[in-house]
Parts: C-alpha cells; structure tokens; sequence
C-alpha cells in the first residue's frame, strides 16, 4: 500500500473504477461524498482516502464486505439506481433506517473499518514517522484551582516544577516559552511550515506575538474571528427566521454560504484553512459562541484532518451564559441586549479541564500521534507544569524545576528543530 | 443584575395589563375519584452515569442521594436502546415501546402513550392528563398519532415559555383602550426578553389539534407572569417548568404528569460547568417537586414519584464526550432510575436490569389502567 496521495480525486476514481463498481452500495456512496471534499482536505487526508480506497480494492477485503452487501440486499439498497452520492446516501440510509437494519449495517461497516484500520495506519504512519508535540495552554484569568489542575491527567504525567522568575503574565510567559532560543526572536512554529504548526486560542496574545515575530504557523483565534463568527449568525439566524423545513436544508444552505474570514483573521489563510475554519464554526458544539469550545473542537479537528507535527491549544475565560440561554447556537446577538457580558473564572477551569482531556483523548485515539508525541500541559502563572510523552522513564525523584527556556528547547528538541545560538538545555527526563 | 430587573419590571406591568382580566376560579380536574397519583419526571437533556450516580458525580445530585434515594427505591442498572434523540428517548418513556419518528417532534408518537390509554379507559377530562416540558418540541408527546387515539384523548401539553411568550403577546395584542404604542413597546421588550432564540434551530413548536382549556389557559398564564415578580424569578427554562408544574398541581390537581426538565442539555455548548450546573438545578428541582408533592393534600401520601434520564450522553472515549449523544455508546444507553412515595418499597436498591420502556406500563399499574401490549414490563418491585 502507498501511502502517497494521489493527485486528484478523479484520478483516483478513474483509477478503482472496477473496484468502486463491486463495492457495497453505501460505501460507494461514502467514497463520492469524500472525493466530493478533495478540494477542503488537508495532505493526511488526501493520503488516508487514498489508502482507504487502495485497502477497499484489494482481494484480500472481498471476504469483509460480505456482510455488509448482504444487508444491503435485503434493505434493497442494491436496487437503487443513483449516481449522484448523495442522493445515493440518502436513498440507501432511508432503505436501511425504514427496514430497521441501520444499526446491524453500522456493526458491520464497523467491522469492515477495524480491520483494514490496522493496515492504513501501518502505511500512513510507520514506526519511525516525525514526533508530535501538543501543547495545551490554560490562559491567564483562568481561576486555577492548584489541587484539581490537569486532574484527569495528573496519575498518567509526569509534573514537572517551572521557574518562571519574571514570566508571569500571559505575555511574558508566551514570549518565555517560545522565545525558541534566541533572544527577542520568537519561534512558536519552531521552523516548522505552517501546515504543521497550528496555533488555536480563544484569545489573540500568542497570535499577536507570532505577527510580531517571523513564526509561520496555521492560528485560528476565537477573539480575532469575531466578526466573522458574527456574520455567520447573522446568515444563518435569518434563515431560521425564513423558515427552514429540517437539519438537512439549513445543512445545505450552510454548505453554499459563500462567506470567508476577513483579511488578516488567520496567520495563514488559504483555501482549505478557510473552509476548516467555516465547518469548525458551523458544526455545531457551540464552538460559534463559546471561546473554548472553539479552541477543543478546533484542536480536536485539527488533530484528526491537518494532523499538524506541533499543535498548541490556548484556553481562556468563558463568557457567563445570560438568563435563559439554552441552545442559542445560531441566534443572533441582540441589539437591544441589556446583560452585561460578565467573565467566568471558576466555570472556565472546570471547562478547560474537561476539554483539554479531550484534545489529549482525541490525538491518542490517532495513529499520527499515538506512541509519538510529547504533550505539554502549562497554566499561565503557575509554577508548574504537567508532561506526558511516550515510553517515559522510570520516574524516580521529583524532577528539578526547569526554565520556560529549558521547555522551549525540550519541544524544539522532540521536534528535531534546530536549536538557537543560546538554547538552553532540554529537560532530560523528557528528551530523547 | 440589570437585565433581571429590567425583565422583572417589564412583566410586572404585563401582570399588570392581565389583572384586567377575568380570572376564573380555581379549576379541579374531574379525576379528583382518582386516588392515586403518578408523577414521571424526566432527569432530561441526556445525562450520564458517571456526572450523576457514579461516586464521582454524587456532588453533583445531593437531594437524589441523601434525600430521596433514602426513601425510594432505585435502579441502577436501567438501560434505553432507541435512538438518542430526545423526543424518541421521552417517548419510548410514555409509550412503553421504542419510537422512531422525527427526532424535532414534528410527528407524534406511532403506539398509545399513557396519557390516552389512562384518559381512554377512564373516560377522563383533559385536565387529568398534563406533560409540562421545557423542550418547546414536546408539543406533541401527549398523543399518539393512532387512528381513534390522539387530540381526543391526549394530554394537556404546555411548554412554560412559549406559554408566557403567548400570554405576553395574548396581553397586549387588545387594540382598545389608550397607550396601544407602549403596549406593543412593552411586548416587543419583553419577547425580546424572552424570546432569544431558546433552544435554537431545531426545535420548533408543533402546536396539537387541541387547546388547554381558555379558562385554564388565563389561570396559568396569570400565576406564571406573576411568578416573575417574585425575587426568586427563575433564569431557566427548567425553573419556569417547576413553577408551572406546581401551578398545575396545585390548581388542577392531575392524577397523571409529565415533567420534562432539559437544562442539561446545554452541554452543547461545550462548557461542562454549565451541564454540571444544570445538574445540580435539575437535581434541586426534583426534590422541590417532592416536597411540593407532600405538601398538596391531593397529592400526599398517595403518589408515586418516578425518576429518570430519558437518556445518557457520549462516553468520554467516544465522539466528543459529554457535549453530545450520538454516538450510541454505553454511556448514551445507560441510565436510571428511581421511584420514591406511595406503594415503593423503602431504601432499596435493584441490581435487576430495567430498561426506560418499563415506565409506561408501570404507570398503568400504579394508576389502575391497561396499556397495548408494548415492549416494556411494570416494575413488579412495586406494590400495586
């Protein structure tokens, strides 16, 4: 199996034609819809549906399919005479869903998956693929509960004492932890190329320190997207406001939305950052209202499509929902709204708690990033720091406390970055 | 709190506009013969096992552990295998079979719900029969959408803010009488107030066939803008469910409700302060519930109180953890449930697997009435 992605999408239909053919109908469904996004996906993606389909033609998956043909006969998905995908899906789905047989299809298209996964993920990513660093930062203003900090994670990290002697605002603790070993020149990207390093806050400190600088990263900040975020409300609460028969025509309305993040939004803007952005936004999980919903489902797609070699996740303070606020995702802020936006500290910890377990659960859950990457856990201000990376070290003694400088270089060193003239040491217990 | 006096202000001068009004005298159900009572309050929105009755979630519900666990009989191993949306989640609840209609409550019920079955065979009035829910898609989880079922014998639905939108508007639409400019300002205010975009896309009203009684209608409508003026005046859609449903219990006296609580579902957002929150809210409603229930003579020591998640929410390894319940994971399927007051046996608990289909059937003994053959079994644990 190749792990190269093929050029284009067409060509890779043109090329399993016969294989798409003898394919269990709904599967064939599924692969138009995925060629259909070829233009919005990021390299691993192009490479995982070229692997997918590459697994799909082979002799060896015939015997796997079985099952799920057989259902599909008996639903008389089979019969359906469609070429256009989705209208084949919808066709197939409703045949299953109206027989009762869509949860024993899902058993057995669950099956197909988890043994050709094994396959894919051997070719996509070998043993000795690039190493991985995610970097989850909780902001400064976040009511830091010392006893409960990283507490999902505490019994399999290791906690690492900081130093921070002067660094202990958010902006010089940024500037500290990515000053990338030279002085006054930040490097939050490490060198790397921005489709492998992504930067996800619900601020804009880091962004603004990265325009600053020469870093070239993917950022995406819930405070810089706001009025983007905002027209989008506007777009699709006067839809609702039109009247909208069902999930499927406001899903349909939103994919022809032609609106774009205004200039200067994203570090790096193009194309495919910009429709990541818009379905980030549109799919729901409140990440259009709620700042670090954003920054988890953001990092969490960002993990799963772009799986960049260098992620960092900044949280921040939460907004208190106002009286009666329900399931508001696509309303429209109101002009004559009298309730003051008021902070929330205390709620915002508990948030960040949860979701930045799921950014970790998330990434493990890929073989990208499963066995290969360092995940740094740091809260602005406090003097400590929670790190987990893989096959750790016998964990003997209370490790020394380290500088900003001496984490900066533990990541550029796990990244294989060049250091700078004047980098200091990486942290030995987390080196190598 | 500016927006909460400027709320509170506004509805006083809408109570103020109603007090005009003709407010009929109290109204009783004619099921007063009826001697017991059920009470079903859905734990609703999708919560899961480990926020609640797992050890680590027991801060989250204290009334349900130290106060009403105590006296009831609870069932930790209680399972729903429908589909997780929550219309089809509830009313699997009321009918006793699993439903597989729109998930935004456009379409009724396909089997008989309790509320039919109980109204049918008693030959009761509408009043005997209430679903009170704070999801403004429930509109029609009060009948079946059955030949010779339905409107007819349905239950009395009411959505609690949609019912006060209605009467804000109801209160000022008169074209009589002078200040009609400041009526039509002051409604604008207050919709605006109230109505910002509650639940969202998704979930509209369905309005039924049939309309609560206009006497009742008034009645209500007068306690719950009332209730606004109180300094206790309610932020959620669940706190306005609990006053209205007590309203109703207390006026009309219905052998026969639903309570359908929905805050949690504000996991959505992604915020798991908020759904922890919302928990904790539900959790003090439903002991409210209780103890209102014990202090209703009509109620007191001849109801049986059931409670229970219409469903639980994502795993944390699967989806995206607690902000959905798609995933049709263990933890979307697992639940319980609890039944405390008349003929439930105290301080015990069944390791017995129950399933959420069990409460419909369980009803019908508790009240004395059949239900169709369905999938749910009573619960023989219960003394009929």
């Amino acid at each position: 199996m190749s792990a190269a992605p093929a050029a284009d999408a067409a060509s890779l239909l043109r090329q399993h034609h016969e294989a798409l053919g003898r394919m269990p109908v709904t599967l064939r469904a599924f692969i138009g819809l995925e060629a259909e996004k070829w233009p919005t996906f990021f390299a691993p993606e192009k490479a995982y549906l070229t692997a997918l389909l590459e697994s799909l033609a082979s002799p060896t998956a015939a015997p796997l399919l079985a099952g799920v043909t057989r259902l599909e006969t008996e639903a008389g998905c089979r019969d359906v005479k469609e070429s256009d995908p989705h209208r084949l899906q919808d066709a197939t789905q409703s045949l299953l869903r109206r027989q009762g047989l869509l949860p024993r299809w899902r058993h057995e298209i669950d099956q197909v998956f988890q043994a050709l996964q094994p396959g894919i993920d051997q070719a996509l990513y070998p043993a000795d693929a690039p190493r991985r660093v995610v970097v989850v930062l909780y902001g400064q203003g976040i009511a830091i509960q010392r006893d409960k900090l990283w507490a999902r994670l505490r019994g399999i990290g290791r906690r690492v004492p900081l130093r921070l002697e002067s660094a202990t605002g958010s902006e010089p603790f940024l500037r500290a932890l990515f000053a990338s070993g030279s002085p006054g020149r930040l490097s939050p990207s490490f060198g790397l190329d921005p489709a492998d390093a992504w930067i996800v806050e619900a601020g804009d400190t880091l962004h603004a320190l990265c325009d600053e600088g020469t870093a070239r990263a993917t950022g995406l900040s819930h405070a810089r997207l706001r009025s983007y975020r905002e027209a989008l409300a506007r777009s699709l609460y006067k839809k609702v406001l039109e009247g909208v028969s069902g999930p499927q025509e406001l899903a349909a309305y939103v994919r022809e939305l032609d609106l774009a993040p205004p200039e200067g939004a994203l570090l790096h803007s193009d194309p495919v950052v910009r429709a990541f952005v818009r379905d980030v936004l549109l799919g729901g999980n409140g990440a259009l209202l709620v700042n670090n919903t954003f920054v988890e489902w953001s990092s969490v797609q960002a993990l799963k499509r772009a799986q960049p070699r260098l992620l960092v996740a900044r949280f921040g303070v939460r907004d208190k929902m106002k009286p009666f606020s329900s399931l508001l995702l696509f309303s429209s802020p109101r002009p004559t709204d009298q309730v003051p936006i008021v902070e929330d500290p205390f709620g915002s910890f508990v948030d960040v708690e949860q979701l930045s377990y799921y950014v970790w659960l998330n990434a493990e859950k890929s073989a990208a990033y499963r066995g290969k990457t360092l995940y740094l856990f740091l809260a602005e201000g406090v003097d400590e720091m929670l790190a987990l990376r893989p096959h750790p070290t016998e964990a003997a003694d209370d490790l020394p406390a380290a500088t900003l400088s001496e984490v900066s270089s533990t990541i550029a060193g796990w990244l294989g970055a060049a250091p700078g003239p004047v980098a200091a040491a990486p942290i030995a217990a987390l080196a190598g | 709190m500016p927006f909460l006096l400027d709320r509170r202000d506004v509805l006083r001068g809408a109570a103020a506009l109603l007090a005009d009004a003709v407010l009929p005298r109290r109204t009783r159900a004619a099921a007063e013969a009826t001697e017991t009572r059920a009470i079903v309050v859905t734990f609703g929105g999708g919560v899961r096992w480990g926020d609640t009755f797992a050890p680590e979630g027991w801060p989250n519900i204290p009334h349900l552990v130290n106060d009403l666990v105590p006296m009831g009989l609870f069932f930790p191993e209680t399972r729903y295998d429908g589909l997780t949306g929550h219309f089809n989640a509830t009313g699997a609840l009321v009918t006793g079979c699993l439903q597989n209609v729109d998930a935004y409550g456009s379409e009724a019920p396909t089997t008989p719900t309790v509320f039919e079955c109980f109204r049918k065979e008693r030959r009761l009035p509408p009043e005997a029969a209430w679903v009170v829910a704070s999801n403004k898609s429930f509109g029609l989880l009060g009948g079946s959408k059955l030949r010779d079922w339905g409107d007819p014998c349905a239950a009395n639905v009411i959505l609690p803010k949609h019912f006060l939108l209605q009467a804000i508007r109801s209160a000022v639409a008169t074209s009589d009488g002078p200040g009609v400019e400041d009526r039509e300002a002051l409604a604008k205010r207050m919709v605006s107030s109230l109505d910002e975009g509650y639940e969202g896309f998704g979930w509209k009203v369905h309005e039924t066939g049939r309309e609560i009684g206009k006497e009742v209608r008034a009645t209500l409508a007068k306690s719950l803008l009332d209730y606004f003026n109180d300094p206790l005046v309610p932020t959620s859609g669940d706190e306005l469910t609990y006053f209205m449903t007590m309203e109703i219990m207390s006026r009309l006296a219905p052998p026969l409700l639903l309570v359908n609580f929905w805050d949690i579902d504000v996991a959505h957002f992604g915020a798991y302060s908020l759904y922890l929150e919302a928990i904790r809210r539900t959790d003090r409603l439903v002991h409210g519930l209780w103890q209102h229930a014990q202090s209703v003579p009509a109620y007191r020591d001849r109801t049986t109180l059931i409670v229970v998640p219409e469903m639980g929410r994502d795993g944390d390894p699967s989806g995206n953890g607690f902000q959905n319940h798609r995933s049709g994971d263990e933890s979307c399927r697992r639940v319980w449930l609890l039944a405390v007051g008349a003929g439930v046996p105290r301080g015990l608990v069944s390791p017995r697997p129950i399933r959420t289909l069990d409460v419909a059937p369980t009803v019908a003994r508790i009240l004395g009435f059949k239900m169709p053959e369905g999938e749910g079994r009573a619960l023989s644990e219960l003394a009929f």
